[in-house]
C-alpha cells in the first residue's frame, strides 16, 4: 500500500503501529531544513511545487518503487511552502520483512524524488529576500 | 494557438511572472518554443537546464504543440 500527501503547514508524522506481524523492518526518513545554502545563512526554505504533477509524479514513483523492491507499503508527506530551519519537509516511512531492501528503497525513492518529482526551494535569506536555492542533485 | 506556460523556481525568477501566454504558429515544436523561452529570457536561462511538460507529463521527445496546450520548462527539481 502507498500513501502520499503533499501539504502546507508543519507535518503530522504517521502514527507508529504495533499491529504489523510480517514487518521485521520499519524505516523513517525525515528531511530537515539546515541553516545555511551554499555557506550562506538562511531563516528558511520555501517550497513550490507544481500542482497535479507533483503528486502524479510522487505517487508514480511510489509504485515503482514497491514494484522495484520486495517491500510491503511506502509512506510520504512532502511539505510545500514556508518550511524554517529545522523544521521537517520530506516524512517517508518504508516497511520490509528484512532490512536491507528498506534500506535500498528508501535510498532509491529519496534519490529519484530529487530527480523526477517537480517540486523546487526558494531560499529565504536573513535579510528577508528570497532567492531560488541552487542546490540539486542531478 | 494559444498556450499556456507555467513557470517555476528559475524560469518563474526570470520572467518575474507565474504564467505565460503566448499565441503561436500551428505546428510549433516545444523545442522551438524552448529557443523563443530562452531568447526571451535575456540569458538568465542560459546556465539552465530544461525538461520540458506538455499537460503535466514529461516528454521524452519533442512534440508539435496543439491549441491550449499547458507547456512547462522544468529546471533541476529540488524536492526533498
Amino acid at each position: 500500500m502507498i500513501k502520499i500527501e503533499i501539504s502546507e503547514g508543519p507535518i503530522p508524522f504517521f502514527l507508529n503501529d504495533d499491529s504489523r506481524q510480517q514487518d521485521g523492518a520499519e524505516l523513517i526518513f525525515n528531511g530537515r531544513v539546515r541553516a545555511t545554502e551554499h555557506g550562506d545563512s538562511i531563516t528558511a526554505l520555501e517550497y513550490e511545487q507544481y500542482e497535479g504533477m507533483a503528486e502524479a509524479e510522487l505517487i508514480q514513483l511510489a509504485k515503482d518503487t514497491c514494484q522495484k523492491f520486495p517491500i510491503h507499503d511506502l509512506f510520504c508527506k512532502h511539505r510545500i511552502g514556508k518550511v524554517d530551519v529545522g523544521e521537517t519537509s520530506l516524512h517517508v516511512v518504508i516497511w520490509s520483512k528484512h532490512r536491507q531492501e528498506g534500506i535500498d528503497a528508501m535510498s532509491w525513492f529519496i534519490i529519484e524524488l530529487k530527480k523526477r518529482v517537480p517540486i523546487w526551494k526558494w531560499a529565504i535569506l536573513e535579510d528577508g529576500s528570497r532567492i531560488p536555492s541552487e542546490c540539486s542533485h542531478d | 494557438m494559444k498556450i499556456k506556460i507555467k513557470c517555476f523556481s528559475q524560469v518563474k525568477y526570470a520572467f518575474g511572472k507565474d504564467e505565460l501566454k503566448m499565441e503561436l504558429e500551428a505546428g510549433t515544436s516545444t523545442s522551438e518554443l524552448e529557443k523563443m523561452i530562452r531568447a526571451k529570457a535575456k540569458g538568465k536561462l542560459d546556465d539552465i537546464s530544461l525538461r520540458v511538460a506538455v499537460n503535466q507529463k514529461y516528454l521524452p521527445n519533442e512534440i508539435e504543440l496543439k491549441d491550449g496546450d499547458e507547456v512547462a520548462f522544468i529546471p533541476p527539481v529540488q524536492g526533498g
